[in-house]
């Protein structure tokens, strides 16, 4: 039942800025994931809030109380590791009972809530053995019994799932999950499975280079990326680089739409609310956004585009395109019955329907 | 193909390739045999030595000494030996502590000084010893002057072990039980030593070895109250002759070794001790 606040942390190691003056709130019982590439600072983010790592400046509140200075010991917060980190030389209820021994539980309280939390990961049948008498899974979930035996005030995972196969880890992120909402306890989730980071979030704050793109909803994040770094790093996407053209009023009630010129081609998207008439610009839409119209469709609307078909994959469900759009590579996923008559006509010219394009600032300060 | 062609018919050559085989394995097991006699001939003489009369008959009354006048030397040894691991252990864990975990300057020359001693020629250091001991320290003779020879001598054994065990340990364990509310001490106390048990243990091990058995150095260094049993084994063939009763008592000092060093194998495993003085 705690409210974890960031404001400002960074993290410098030597020369090196991991952590930018991250700010985030983090409310009570919410679950929010930091959803980054290697190396861009999330796990070091959350080593911070653990207490392993000493924020260079910057201050990390639980409830309004500044923690900075509590060592971790007494932090009270449960975290799991990429590894399970298991202490190899206890039995399963010993490394579950490792956290209340240590804080002096009574003999019997800790064997009553060592029997609960073992129950509560179906594993009570297990108590006596050694880890590395346990699966993958089986470790994993141990590691979560132990870590929620304290009743920690946050719960903190950093990577948990990322060295079990991929069956175990679709069952485990909902494992988590279900632990998290019946605790009903805050939780901060690191990941750079964005799948995993989508699946089981309230919020996703993306990192990248030490810094937040962004943060939001699952949809705020995949339907309006706000950076050209999100719009690559989340999902596949298609990135046409142009400039903007002029402003439209929007339906009523919604934002005013841009269009974009790139060299033929015009395209009508979402304002990103920063951006001038003359600015570059770039407009993302991603493959499963791109709509295939019938054979000799008239008019040149906005969002209209005329390509040839260059390449065509097929991957049971959906099927893969890549389309010349005028010397710009397309990628177009098709589902549904498109998909089957694709594959049958020898079918080269194709008119594509672009829609939900997101426009960015092409900021020439931010590599692709 | 091969497993088909083993298989096949072929009664005579087939014999002939079983024959060649066992000849061969009967040689290897043979060479390895006939050098472990060699290695294993001095000990089983001195024991055959220390259960004869002059007479030529088989007796084990020679052995009455080891629990008679000889007690009082054993009994120093295993003394020395257990304070040495003591301070060894009180000296070595910290510093292979500050080693692995925390960035040191000149970590390597640290490293290198803290070995010297395992360079240095045991009447080097008998002679260093004396001079100090006499004119700076003033403990010549005394037991407090053997044990500080025996850490000095030995420290390195005891660190090198535990420095590969810690360097082995992730530290995920240690950020584990800090994190589940375990302070610094509880840490140490119930994840780190146990984890690094091996380690420790084989630094014991070696500490135990070279101590219990140590000679050269104590020669220098040792008085008449502080005779250690290797020291008494040489003293008296010195001035006695070879007798029965120190075979007997050399027979005990190296029945110990044995036993000690078997156990630790049976127990620990030989991973530890890779790349020290025993293997």
């Amino acid at each position: 039942m705690t409210r974890v606040q960031l404001d400002l942390v960074t993290k410098r190691f030597g020369a090196t800025i991991a952590v930018d003056a991250v700010s985030a709130d983090i409310q009570d019982g919410e679950f929010v994931t930091l959803l980054g590439p290697s190396g861009c600072g999330k796990t070091t983010t959350l080593r911070m809030v653990a207490g392993l790592v000493d924020p260079t400046a910057g201050q990390i509140r639980f409830d309004g109380q500044v923690v900075n200075a509590v060592p971790s010991h007494r932090r009270n917060i449960g975290l799991a590791f990429q590894s399970h980190a298991l202490f190899p030389h206890l039995t399963v209820a010993r490394n579950v009972a490792f956290g209340l021994e240590v804080k002096g539980t009574p003999k019997a309280e800790t064997k009553a809530r060592v029997a609960d939390m073992l129950d509560m990961v179906e594993l009570a049948a297990y108590a006596d053995r050694m880890p590395a008498q346990l699966s993958g899974g089986q470790q994993q979930r141990v590691a979560l019994a132990r870590m929620l035996a304290t009743d920690p005030r946050v719960l903190l995972f950093d990577e948990p799932l990322s060295a079990l196969d991929r069956n175990l880890r679709d069952t485990l992120k909902y494992s988590i999950l279900d632990l998290q909402r019946r605790t009903r306890k805050t939780a901060i989730y690191v990941t750079h499975d964005q799948s995993e980071a989508f699946a089981i979030s309230d919020r996703i704050f993306v990192m990248n280079e030490g810094r937040i793109e962004q943060e939001g909803t699952q949809l705020d994040i995949y339907l309006r990326p706000r950076t050209e770094f999100v719009a690559n790093f989340v999902g596949d996407n298609n990135a046409i680089s142009g400039e903007v053209a002029g402003f439209v009023p929007g339906e009523p009630g919604e934002p005013r739409l841009v269009d974009v010129r790139a060299g033929d081609l015009r395209l009508r998207g979402m304002d990103p609310g920063n951006v001038r008439e003359g600015d570059r610009v770039l407009a993302f839409v991603r493959p499963e956004n791109i709509e295939i119209v019938a054979d000799g469709f008239g008019g040149d609307g906005e969002n209209l585009l005329r390509g040839q078909v260059e390449q065509i994959v097929f991957e049971g469900p959906t099927v893969r395109l890549l389309v010349d759009v005028g010397g710009t590579p397309v990628k177009v996923t098709a589902g549904g019955i498109d998909r089957l008559t694709l594959l049958d006509k020898e079918r080269r010219d194709v008119t594509l329907r672009l829609q939900d394009v997101t426009v960015v600032r092409d900021d020439p300060n931010v590599a692709a | 193909m091969a497993s088909v062609a083993a298989s096949a018919p072929m009664p005579a050559a087939g014999r002939r390739g079983f024959r060649l085989r066992w000849l061969g394995e009967a040689l290897a097991h043979g060479y390895v045999w006939a050098w472990l006699a060699v290695f294993a001939l001095p000990f089983v003489a001195t024991l055959a030595y220390s259960l004869r009369t002059p007479d030529g008959e088989w007796t084990i009354s020679a052995y009455q000494y080891v629990f008679g006048s000889f007690t009082g030397n054993l009994l120093l040894s295993v003394q020395t030996t257990v304070i040495t691991i003591v301070l060894n252990l009180v000296i070595a864990v910290p510093a292979a502590y500050a080693i692995v975990r925390y960035p040191i300057p000149g970590k390597s020359f640290v490293l290198s000084t803290l070995n010297l001693s395992l360079y240095t020629p045991a009447a080097v250091m008998g002679v260093s010893l004396v001079i100090a001991y006499a004119f700076l320290f003033r403990i010549p003779q005394t037991m407090t002057g053997l044990i500080a020879a025996y850490v000095v001598g030995t420290f390195p054994l005891m660190l090198v072990p535990i420095i590969v065990a810690l360097r082995d340990l992730p530290t995920v364990f240690e950020e584990a039980a800090r994190t589940l509310g375990a302070t610094r001490m509880q840490t140490f106390w119930r994840v780190e030593v146990p984890l690094l048990g091996p380690g420790i243990s084989a630094g014991i091990l070696l500490t135990f070895v070279i101590i219990f058995n140590e000679f050269l150095v104590t020669l220098f260094i040792a008085g008449p109250s502080t005779t250690t049993a290797a020291l008494r084994v040489y003293n008296l063939t010195r001035t006695a002759g070879f007798q029965p009763s120190t075979a007997a008592l050399a027979t005990t000092m190296q029945l110990v070794s044995f036993v000690v060093v078997l156990l630790f194998f049976r127990f620990f495993g030989s991973r530890y001790l890779k790349g020290t003085y025993l293997i």
